[in-house]
C-alpha cells in the first residue's frame, strides 16, 4: 500500500507539486491521470525515493520513505520515466542484473524470469541482445526488470506512452494479473481511455495539486456529467489546453 | 560488497560486447610499443650513418698497434679501409679514413717524429662530423702518448697541458636513449587514460544518456557500491591497456636486443613489472577522475570532451618536465603524474628504485581515487546530475 500525504516538490522558483494526498490500496489499481506537466512523474520519483520531497511524506507498507529509503525500495517495482536498457545485454541479463541488485539468488532470479517472460509474452525475445529492439518489446524487458523482484507495490510511469494497439492490450492484461496477485498497482497515463479501461481507483491531478479522486463513478458524479472525458476537461479547468 | 561485485561484472562483460571499441584500444596498444621502438630504432641508425658514434676507418691499421690499443680502450668501433679508399673518399662514399704508414710502429717505439695522414673531403658537409671525431680521437692519442712519456721522464704531465680541455661527447648513445627515456614514460602513463576511458564515460554519462540511470539507481543498494563497482571496472580495463602496451615495449625491445638498441634500452621483464607496478595505482586514480568527471557529462560526447580535457592536462605533465629540464625533488613524488614519471624515469635510467619513490605516489593517487569515487557516489545522490539540468 502507497499512501502519499501532502506531497510537494519544489525545484527553484517552481513548483512542481503541491500537496499532492492520496491512498493506493492493495489489490488495487490507482491511476494517476492529469495532462503533461501536471507533477505525475515527479510525483512517483517521489514515491520511488528517487526525488526527496521539500514537503509531505511517503509511506510504503508502512515504512516512511524518507526513514528508510533502501527498505522502501525494496518494497516497489518501478517503470520509470527513463526506461533504458544496456544494449550489448540481452532481455535476460538486463533483468538478472536488478535481481542482482536487489540481491535475489541466481536461481530465484531464473525462476521469476520465466514468470514474467509468461507474464509479459517475452520468451522469444529473452536471449537477443536489446538493441533494435522495438519500442513496445524494449518497454516489456523494462517492465520485467522492474518486477524481477515481485514487488508488493508496483509503479508503473506511462506504461503505454507509444505502444501499439496489441502491446497496449497485453500490457493492460498484465495489469490486471498484477491486481488479481493483491498488488498494489499506481498507474500514471494522460490517456483517459486507458485509465477507463484499467483503474478501480483515479487521482486527477493538475498543476500539481490532486483536482478529484475517487472511482470512476465518483468522479463522473462530481462533474456532474456521463462522459469520463468531460469529466477530467472540467475537473483539471484545462479546456482544450493541453500539450 | 556481492552487489558491487554485480555491477562490476555487469560493466566488464557489457565493456567486452562492445567489439569494436574493445578491439580498437587492444590493437592501438598492441602496436604502440613495437611501433615506437621502430621509429626512435629508425632515429638513432639515422644518426649513425651520419657517423656520430664513435667509429673510425684505418687503413694499414696493423702498422699501429699502440693507436689501435688506444681506439679499442676508448670503445671505438675500427673498420679496416678498403683499397681504394682514396678514391672512395672523393667519390663520398667514405667520411675520413686514417692511413697509417708501414713504418710508423718503429719510429713510435723509437720516440722519433710519427705521421698519419687523415683522408678527407671537407667540401660535402655531411662528413664533417666523421672528420672531426677523427681528428679528436687522433689528438686524445697523441696528449696521451706525450704524458706517458714526460711521466716516464718524470715530469708532471701538467707541464703539457695547462688548461685542461674536457671533452664531453653529447652524442653518446646513453644521451641518444634519452628520447626512449621519455617516450615509454610517456606512455605507461597515457596508457592507463586511454584504457579507462571508454568504461568510465559509459557508466557514467553513458548510463544517464541512454536512460537506464533513474532505473538503476532505484535498486535499494546504496550509491557507494555503484560508484566503487564501476570504478573498479573502469580500473580493471585501465590496468589491461596499460599492461599490454607495455608488454608490447618488453617484445620490441627484445627484437632489437641483437641490434644497437640495447645499450640504449633496457627494458625486460624486471623493468616491466616496476613499470606495473607503478601504473596500476596511478590508474586508480586516473579512472576515478575520469569517472568524477563524467558524471557531470549530459551525453557521452559531452563526457568525452571533458575527458580529453584531463588527458591533456596529464600529458602535459612529461612535456613540462622535458622542456623544463626540472631537477628530481622530493616533493615530487607526492603530485600524482609527476610522481610516477620520475619512478620511471628511475627505473628506465637503472637507478636505484627506493620503495620510497613508488610508495609515496601510490599512496597519493589511492587516497585521490578514493575521494573522487565518494564524490562519485554524492552526486549519484544528487537529483540534479541524475535527473538532469535541463
Amino acid at each position: 500500500m502507497i499512501a502519499v500525504e501532502g506531497l510537494a516538490k519544489r525545484f527553484g522558483a517552481v513548483e512542481a507539486v503541491r500537496g499532492v494526498s492520496f491512498t493506493a490500496p492493495d489489490g488495487k489499481v490507482t491511476g494517476l491521470l492529469g495532462p503533461n506537466g501536471a507533477g505525475k512523474t515527479t510525483t512517483l520519483r517521489m514515491v520511488s525515493t528517487l526525488l526527496a520531497p521539500s514537503a509531505g511524506a511517503v509511506r510504503v507498507d508502512g515504512i516512511d520513505a524518507a526513514g528508510d529509503p533502501l527498505a522502501v525500495r525494496a518494497r516497489i517495482g518501478a517503470l520509470s520515466d527513463a526506461r533504458g536498457l544496456y544494449a550489448r545485454l540481452t532481455a535476460r541479463e538486463n533483468i538478472a542484473y536488478f535481481g542482482e541488485l536487489r540481491g535475489i539468488a541466481r536461481r530465484s532470479v531464473d525462476e521469476s524470469i520465466a514468470r514474467l517472460a509468461s507474464l509479459l509474452e517475452l520468451e522469444p525475445l529473452l536471449d537477443r541482445r536489446t538493441e533494435g529492439f522495438s519500442q513496445g518489446e524494449r518497454m516489456k524487458v523494462a517492465i520485467a526488470r522492474a518486477l524481477v523482484h515481485d514487488p508488493p507495490n508496483v509503479i508503473l510511469d506511462e506504461p503505454t506512452n507509444g505502444l501499439d494497439v496489441m502491446t497496449t492490450r497485453s500490457l493492460r492484461e498484465a495489469v490486471r494479473r498484477l491486481r488479481q496477485d493483491g498488488k498494489c498497482v499506481l498507474f500514471s497515463s494522460h490517456v483517459m481511455q486507458e485509465v477507463a479501461a484499467l483503474c478501480d481507483e483515479i487521482v486527477i491531478v493538475s498543476q500539481g495539486e490532486v483536482a478529484a479522486r475517487g472511482t470512476p463513478e465518483a468522479i463522473r458524479a462530481a462533474a456532474g456529467c456521463e462522459d469520463l472525458e468531460e469529466a477530467f476537461v472540467r475537473l483539471t479547468g484545462h479546456g482544450a489546453g493541453e500539450g | 560488497m556481492r552487489r558491487t561485485l554485480a555491477v562490476f561484472a555487469k560493466e566488464i562483460r557489457d565493456a567486452l560486447r562492445d567489439r569494436r571499441t574493445a578491439l580498437m584500444v587492444l590493437v592501438a596498444s598492441v602496436v604502440t610499443g613495437p611501433l615506437t621502438l621502430v621509429l626512435v630504432a629508425q632515429f638513432v641508425s639515422g644518426l649513425e650513418e651520419r657517423a656520430s658514434t664513435l667509429r673510425v676507418r684505418l687503413a694499414g691499421a696493423t702498422h699501429a698497434p699502440a693507436l689501435v690499443n688506444f681506439l679499442k680502450r676508448a670503445d671505438v668501433e675500427i673498420e679496416q679501409a678498403p683499397a681504394d679508399y682514396a678514391a672512395r673518399v672523393k667519390a663520398g662514399t667514405l667520411d675520413a679514413v686514417i692511413v697509417v704508414p708501414p713504418d710508423f710502429h718503429e719510429r713510435w717505439l723509437a720516440h722519433e717524429e710519427t705521421r698519419v695522414e687523415l683522408v678527407f673531403d671537407d667540401s660535402r658537409t655531411e662528413s664533417s662530423p666523421a672528420i672531426r671525431q677523427s681528428e679528436r680521437l687522433l689528438d686524445a692519442f697523441n696528449r696521451e702518448t706525450a704524458q706517458l712519456r714526460l711521466m716516464a721522464r718524470g715530469v708532471s704531465p701538467s707541464v703539457n697541458e695547462v688548461v685542461k680541455v674536457e671533452r664531453v661527447n653529447a652524442a653518446t648513445p646513453r644521451q641518444r636513449g634519452a628520447v626512449l627515456l621519455f617516450l615509454i614514460p610517456m606512455f605507461a602513463i597515457l596508457a592507463p587514460l586511454l584504457g579507462g576511458m571508454t568504461l568510465a564515460i559509459d557508466a557514467t554519462a553513458g548510463e544517464r544518456e541512454r536512460g537506464s540511470l533513474e532505473p538503476l539507481l532505484a535498486n535499494p543498494v546504496p550509491t557507494a557500491a555503484f560508484a566503487v563497482g564501476k570504478w573498479l571496472a573502469a580500473w580493471t580495463s585501465a590496468v589491461a591497456v596499460t599492461a599490454v602496451t607495455l608488454a608490447g615495449f618488453v617484445a620490441a625491445a627484445a627484437l632489437y636486443a641483437e641490434k644497437k638498441l640495447p645499450a640504449l634500452l633496457q627494458f625486460g621483464l624486471p623493468e616491466y613489472a616496476r613499470f606495473v607496478a607503478i601504473a596500476v595505482p596511478l590508474a586508480a586514480f586516473t579512472s576515478a577522475a575520469q569517472m568524477l568527471i563524467s558524471t557531470y557529462g549530459r551525453t557521452y560526447r559531452e563526457a568525452q570532451t571533458y575527458v580529453s580535457y584531463l588527458a591533456t592536462v596529464v600529458s602535459f605533465v612529461p612535456l613540462a618536465v622535458m622542456f623544463s629540464g626540472a631537477r628530481e625533488a622530493p616533493w615530487q613524488a607526492a603530485v600524482p603524474v609527476l610522481g610516477q614519471l620520475m619512478a620511471l624515469q628511475r627505473v628506465l635510467r637503472g637507478d636505484s628504485l627506493p620503495a620510497w619513490d613508488v610508495l609515496v605516489p601510490a599512496a597519493v593517487s589511492a587516497a585521490l581515487a578514493i575521494a573522487a569515487v565518494a564524490a562519485v557516489a554524492r552526486l549519484l545522490r544528487d537529483e540534479r546530475i541524475v535527473f538532469g539540468r535541463s
